[in-house]
C-alpha cells in the first residue's frame, strides 16, 4: 500500500529501516523494515497506537536515534554513519522540534526561546523571517513572557517559531497537543498547518489523535513497527478505516 | 509507611551519596582527631613514671639551687637521688658543633637510678662518662666512643659517650651526664624536682621551702598536666572539625531540599492516596535518619582505618606517638555528631517538603523548575546581621576586645549567608555577563541563577572555605611580617664568627664567602681590649654593612662603644655594675688605657663595636676580628650552622647569629599555616563535594531540557562546556566573595590581634598564596563538574526526552 511521489521533492526518506532495542529473547523489534518517503512542503502526520513506533521512527528519521540497519536520509544527506557531534550538527542545520511537552527552557523568554538554535549554531538572525514566523504564529506581545507566564497553546506556539526560525529542511513535531485541551489543540494544528501553507515548512507529526491528522495533507500509518498505509489528502472515513483495517 | 520508606530510600540512595559522603568526612575527621590525640596522651604519659620507679618521694623545689643541696645531702647520707630537669648547652665533637642547643639531662651513677633503658654499651661509672639518647645519636650521628664537648667557654666540660639508652619522649634528654658535669651549666639548668629515696624530713632539712609528694601522686599530676595540653590541641582541632561540620549541614541541606523538590510528585501522590502530613514527614525524617546512622557509620570504619595509618606514619618518624587508641566517648560523640547533623540538615527542607498540597500531583506535569525566592524578612534579617557585625568589628578594632571581633564576624558573616539568594546570583549574573559571552556561556548563567538558594546554599558551602583560608593566610602573613620586622631589630646579622684569641685568619672570610649557603659577607677590623681583665675582642664599624638585615643602625657614634650583654655579664660583679650603672668603661689596648661610653645591647656575637674613628685611636694597625655574614634565601639554618661551625671551630673563633632563631620561627609559622590551611581543606572538600552534588542532581532535574538542546544542536561538547562554565561560575564568585570578606576579616584581626601589641602594624597579603586559594578553588569547582557534566554529556536526545 506504499505509494511514492515522485513529482514532489523528497525531504526524508527511509530504506528498509530497522530499530531494535536489546538483543536475543529479550529484544524488541521498534522498527521492521520500513520504507518511506516525506514528500517537501507538505504536512505529513504519522499514526499509529502507543507502542506501534511512529516515535522510534520519527526519532530515526530526526537523526535523534540510529537506525540498526536500513538507511535514513534527510535533505539529501544520509545519516548513517554521523557520529554523534555530526548529527548535532546536521540538526542543528536541517531539522526542527516541536515536542510534546518540556519544550522550552524554563529560564529564557519567549523570544529568546525562539532564537535560542540560531545561537547556538552562531547564526545571524534573519529579521525579516524572524517577524514573519512570530506574525504568523501570533506571538508579537508575548515575546518578552517567561514559559511560565505562557498558556499551554501560547508555550507550543513559541516552541513552532523557534522550530521554524532556522529555516529547517524539515521540522518534526512530536505529539505537539499531547497536553493541549481541545481548542489549544486547534490553534496549534492550525499554525502548524499554516507554516506549511504560508511560510513553505515540511512538517511531520506524530500523533494518535484521529482529529490531529485531519490538519494533515499526507497521513502515514503504523501498526508494529511497520508501515500499513501512507494515505494521500485522506478523508476522514478512509482514515478511519486504514486504521482498522490492521486490526480486521 | 514501611514499604514506601524502603523503597524509596532504594530507589534515592545514589542520590544520597554526597550527604553520605559529606556525613563521613566529619564524622572521620572527628575519629581520626580522637585518635591522634589519643595516641599522643598515650606516648607522651607513658612511662612518665620510669625516672622516679625506685624512689618513694619526689621533692619539688623552686630553685635550682635547691636541688643541688639536696643532691648534695642525700651524697653525704647515702640515700639515692636523681634530678629531673634539663640543661640547655650547645654540644660539639672534635670542635664542630653538634647542636647549637640540646636537652642535657642527669644520668645517675646509682644503677638502681639509671631508669633509661640502655640500648647498648653502658651506663656512666665517673664524671667523666655519658649516655646519649639513641634518636638523637641516630640523627646527629654519635656513636660510642665519642668525646662531645659541652657548652662553650670555663664551664665546657668534654665527656665519653660510653652507651646509648632510649628513653620516653615527655621526660627524655638528648644527652645524659652525670650530676658533677650537669651542675657546672647553671645557667641554663633548670630543675624543678628530685627523685628521692629519702625521708621527708631529710629533704625539708635540707630544702626547708621544697614540697615533697609520694612518688605516685607526683606521676599522676604529671600525666594530668600532659593530659591537659592534648587537650587543648584536640580542641583546636574539633574547631575545625566544628566548621567542616557546619559546611556539611549546608552540603546536606541543601542534598535534601534539592532531592524533596524533585519528589515533590512523589509526595503529593502519596498525600493522594491517604498518607497525611505527618506520617509523610515522619518517613523523611526516618530517611534522615537512616540516611545519618549509615554514613556515621562508614564514618567511623573509615576514620578508625585512616586513623590506625596516620598514626602508624607518624610512630615511623617521632617517637612521641603511642599506639592508636580510640576512647568509647569520642566513638559515641563522633556517631552522635554524624546524626545529629544529619537530622539537623534535614530539619528544615523536610517542613516545607511535606507541605505539599495533594492536588500537586494531579497537576499537568510542567517540569520540574523549583523557584525559590528569597523572602523580605530574610533580606531584613541580613541587613540587621550585617550592620550588627560591622559594628560589632569597628567597635573590636577601637577596643582591641578579640570575643568582641569573634562574634563580629560570626554575625557578619551570618548576614553575607543570608544575603546569599540576592547577592549570589547577582555576582554570577555579572561574571557571566562579561563581555565575550557565547550562547554556552549564557546557558550557564542562566541555569546557575535559576534557583537562586540553591545556588546561594552551594556557593555558601566554599565560601566558608575560602573565606576562613584566606583570613588565616593573610593573618599569619602579617604576623610574619611582624616577626621579621622585630627579627631584624633582635637578630640583625644571621651569622657572626668572631675572633677569640688573636685576630681571625685572613682567609676565612673567603672561605666563608665561597660556602654555598652564604650570599655575603663583611669583614670586620678591629683589636683586642681588656676590660676589667677580660679579653673582649673590638670591631670597627664604618658604613653599616649590607649583611645587616632590617633598618637597625649597628654604626656606633666616635667614642661609644656597644657592649653585648653577654660580655657585661663576663666582667667582675662590681664592674659590670658599674657599667650598666654609668655607661662608661675604661678599655685597655695594648697597654694604653681610654674611657669610652657604653652602650649595652645584643645581636652581633661577642664583641665590642666601635666606629672607625674611634679604632684608630685605639690601634693605628686593625686586623680583622669578626665576620658577619648573610645567609642564602631559604639556606637551611641546620647545614648554614654546621658549615660555619666547622669554619670557625678549625680557625679557633667564636659562632654566633640569628639566623636559627629566624628559621625557627619562620618554620613555626610555616607549620602553623601549613596546619590551618590542611584543616580547612577538609571543609573545602566537603563543599567540592557539595558542588558536585547540586550539579550532578541538576542534571537528574534539567534531562529533558538536555535533550532538548542537544535536539535542537547543542553538541556533546558544548552541553558539558556549559555544565562546566555553571561550575566554574559558582565557585569563582564563592571565591572571590570569599576572598573579599578573608581579606576583610584578616584586616580586622590584624588591628585588633596585632596592633594591641606592635605599633602601626600592616595588612600584608600573601598574593601568591591567596592566588593559589583561588586557583584551587576554581580547578576544584571545575573537577566538580567532570562527573554530573559527563552523566550528563552521556544521555542522547532520545533517551533524555523518554526521561520522566
Amino acid at each position: 500500500m506504499t505509494t511514492t511521489l515522485q513529482d514532489t521533492a523528497t525531504a526524508a526518506s527511509a530504506r528498509g529501516l530497522t530499530r531494535t532495542y536489546g538483543a536475543g529473547e529479550g529484544a524488541v523489534h521498534a522498527l521492521r523494515g520500513i520504507d518511506l518517503d516525506v514528500p517537501a512542503g507538505r504536512f505529513t502526520a504519522i499514526m499509529g497506537p502507543s507502542g506501534s513506533g511512529k516515535s522510534t521512527l520519527m526519532h530515526c528519521l530526526a537523526g535523534l536515534d540510529a537506525a540498526t540497519s536500513g538507511s535514513v536520509t534527510v535533505a539529501g544527506r544520509d545519516l548513517a554513519g554521523l557520529d554523534d557531534t555530526a548529527l548535532t550538527l546536521f540538526r542543528r542545520e536541517h531539522v526542527g522540534f516541536v515536542f510534546q511537552a518540556f519544550n522550552l527552557l524554563p529560564m529564557l523568554t519567549a523570544g529568546q526561546n525562539i532564537v535560542l538554535p540560531l545561537e547556538l549554531s552562531g547564526r545571524a538572525l534573519d529579521r525579516e523571517r524572524y517577524d514573519q514566523i512570530v506574525g504568523v504564529l501570533g506571538l508579537a506581545d508575548r515575546l518578552g513572557h517567561l514559559p511560565s507566564q505562557l498558556s499551554g497553546g501560547q508555550q507550543q506556539r513559541v516552541a513552532i517559531a523557534r522550530a521554524l526560525v532556522t529555516q529547517p529542511a524539515i521540522v518534526f513535531a512530536d505529539e505537539p497537543t499531547g497536553n493541549l485541551d481541545s481548542e489549544a489543540s486547534a490553534e496549534v494544528l492550525d499554525h502548524l498547518r499554516r507554516s506549511v501553507r504560508e511560510l513553505g515548512m515540511t512538517v511531520v507529526m506524530v500523533t494518535h489523535e484521529l482529529g490531529a491528522a485531519a490538519y494533515a495533507d499526507d497521513v502515514v500509518v503504523i501498526h508494529d513497527g511497520a508501515v500499513t498505509a501512507h494515505l494521500t489528502e485522506p478523508g476522514q472515513d478512509e482514515l478511519v478505516a486504514a486504521l482498522r483495517g490492521r486490526r480486521a | 509507611m514501611r514499604t514506601v520508606l524502603l523503597a524509596s530510600l532504594r530507589h534515592h540512595t545514589r542520590r544520597y551519596v554526597a550527604a553520605a559522603l559529606a556525613v563521613v568526612i566529619g564524622v572521620a575527621f572527628v575519629v581520626v582527631t580522637g585518635m591522634l590525640t589519643g595516641a599522643m596522651r598515650e606516648g607522651l604519659t607513658a612511662d612518665v613514671g620510669a625516672p622516679v620507679a625506685a624512689v618513694d618521694h619526689v621533692v619539688t623545689v623552686d630553685d635550682p639551687r635547691a636541688a643541688a643541696r639536696l643532691v648534695d645531702g642525700a651524697a653525704e647520707e647515702g640515700v639515692p637521688a636523681l634530678t629531673l630537669g634539663y640543661a640547655m648547652e650547645s654540644v660539639a665533637r672534635e670542635g664542630v658543633q653538634l647542636a647549637a642547643s640540646a636537652d642535657i639531662a642527669e644520668a645517675s651513677l646509682d644503677p638502681a637510678l639509671q631508669w633509661q633503658v640502655l640500648e647498648d654499651g653502658r651506663f656512666p661509672s665517673g664524671p667523666g662518662e655519658a649516655v646519649a639518647d639513641v634518636n638523637a645519636a641516630k640523627s646527629t650521628d654519635v656513636a660510642i666512643g665519642d668525646v662531645l664537648t659541652i657548652g662553650t667557654g670555663k664551664a665546657a666540660s668534654d665527656v665519653e659517650v660510653v652507651g646509648l639508652v632510649d628513653s620516653p619522649p615527655a621526660l627524655g634528654a638528648s644527652l645524659y651526664v652525670p650530676w658533677q658535669v650537669l651542675d657546672r651549666f647553671r645557667g641554663t639548668l633548670w630543675v624543678d624536682s628530685v627523685a628521692w629515696g629519702g625521708t621527708e624530713e631529710l629533704a625539708l632539712g635540707i630544702a626547708p621551702g621544697a614540697t615533697v609528694e609520694p612518688a605516685q601522686e607526683w606521676v599522676a599530676a604529671r600525666q594530668a598536666e600532659i593530659s591537659r595540653g592534648v587537650d587543648i590541641l584536640a580542641v583546636m582541632a574539633l574547631i575545625f572539625v566544628a566548621i567542616a561540620l557546619v559546611v556539611g549541614v549546608m552540603v546536606i541541606a541543601n542534598t535534601f531540599a534539592i532531592l524533596f523538590a524533585q519528589r515533590q510528585r512523589e509526595f503529593a501522590l502519596l498525600r493522594c492516596v491517604g498518607v497525611t502530613r505527618r506520617q509523610l514527614r515522619r518517613a523523611v525524617r526516618v530517611e534522615a535518619l537512616v540516611l545519618g546512622v549509615v554514613a556515621s557509620a562508614l564514618g567511623l570504619a573509615a576514620g578508625m582505618a585512616m586513623g590506625h595509618g596516620l598514626v602508624a606514619l607518624v610512630r615511623h618518624w617521632f617517637a612521641d606517638m603511642g599506639p592508636a587508641t580510640l576512647p568509647p566517648a569520642w566513638v559515641g560523640g563522633a556517631f552522635a555528631v554524624g546524626i545529629l547533623v544529619t537530622l539537623l540538615a534535614a530539619w528544615l527542607p523536610t517542613r516545607s517538603a511535606t507541605k505539599v498540597a495533594p492536588l500537586a500531583a494531579l497537576r499537568p506535569d510542567t517540569g520540574v523548575d523549583v523557584r525559590s525566592a528569597a523572602g523580605r524578612w530574610r533580606m531584613v534579617l541580613a541587613g540587621l546581621f550585617l550592620v550588627g557585625g560591622t559594628v560589632l568589628l569597628a567597635a573590636s578594632v577601637a577596643t582591641h576586645a578579640v570575643p568582641v571581633m569573634l562574634v563580629g564576624g560570626v554575625v557578619a558573616f551570618v548576614g553575607v549567608l543570608l544575603l546569599g539568594p540576592v547577592l549570589v546570583p547577582a555576582l554570577i549574573r555579572l561574571v557571566g555577563g562579561l563581555p565575550g559571552a557565547g550562547p554556552v556561556r549564557r546557558l550557564a548563567t542562566g541555569n546557575a541563577v535559576r534557583n537562586p538558594r540553591r545556588t546561594a546554599t552551594t556557593a555558601a558551602s566554599l565560601l566558608v572555605g575560602v573565606t576562613l583560608t584566606t583570613a588565616v593566610l593573610t593573618g599569619l602573613a602579617s604576623s610574619r611580617t611582624e616577626l621579621d620586622r622585630e627579627m631584624d631589630v633582635s637578630h640583625p646579622i644571621d651569622a657572626t664568627i668572631t675572633a677569640v684569641d688573636g685576630p681571625l685568619d685572613a682567609g676565612l672570610a673567603e672561605r666563608a664567602g665561597a660556602l654555598e649557603l652564604v650570599a655575603d659577607v663583611a669583614v670586620l677590623d678591629g683589636t683586642t681590649a681588656t676590660i676589667g681583665g677580660v679579653e673582649v675582642p673590638l670591631a670597627g664599624v664604618g658604613a653599616q654593612p649590607g649583611v645587616v638585615r632590617g633598618g637597625r643602625d649597628l654604626v656606633p657614634d666616635d667614642s661609644v662603644l656597644h657592649l653585648p650583654y653577654a660580655v657585661v655579664d663576663e666582667l667582675p660583679a662590681r664592674l659590670g655594675k658599674q657599667v650598666r650603672d654609668d655607661q662608661e668603661v675604661t678599655v685597655t689596648v695594648a697597654g694604653r688605657e681610654r674611657s669610652l661610653q657604653v652602650v649595652v645591647s645584643d645581636g652581633w656575637g661577642r664583641a665590642g663595636l666601635v666606629s672607625q674613628a674611634t679604632l684608630a685611636a685605639l690601634d693605628p694597625a686593625p686586623q680583622p676580628v669578626a665576620l658577619w655574614v648573610r645567609a642564602s634565601e631559604g639556606a637551611d639554618a641546620e647545614d648554614l650552622r654546621g658549615d660555619l661551625a666547622a669554619l670557625s671551630g678549625a680557625a679557633g673563633a667564636g659562632l654566633d647569629g640569628g639566623y636559627s632563631q629566624r628559621a625557627w620561627v619562620d618554620l613555626q609559622v610555616d607549620i602553623l599555616t601549613g596546619a590551618v590551611v590542611g584543616l580547612l581543606g577538609i571543609a573545602i572538600v566537603i563543599a567540592l563535594v557539595g558542588i558536585a552534588n547540586t550539579l550532578g542532581l541538576s542534571v537528574l532535574e534539567r534531562g529533558r531540557e538536555n535533550a532538548l538542546l542537544r535536539a535542537m544542536g547543542l553538541t556533546r561538547t558544548q552541553l558539558r562546556r556549559a555544565m562546566a562554565a555553571e561550575g566554574l561560575l559558582l565557585s569563582t564568585v564563592a571565591t572571590v566573595l570569599g576572598i573579599a570578606l578573608g581579606l576583610v576579616f584578616a584586616w580586622v584581626g590584624v588591628q585588633v590581634l596585632i596592633a594591641s601589641v606592635v605599633e602601626d602594624a600592616r595588612l600584608t597579603v600573601p598574593a601568591l598564596q591567596v592566588a593559589g586559594v583561588a586557583l584551587v578553588a576554581a580547578l576544584a569547582g571545575l573537577a566538580a563538574c567532570v562527573l554530573p557534566a559527563r552523566k550528563a554529556a552521556r544521555v542522547t536526545p532520545a533517551a533524555g526526552l523518554a526521561l520522566d
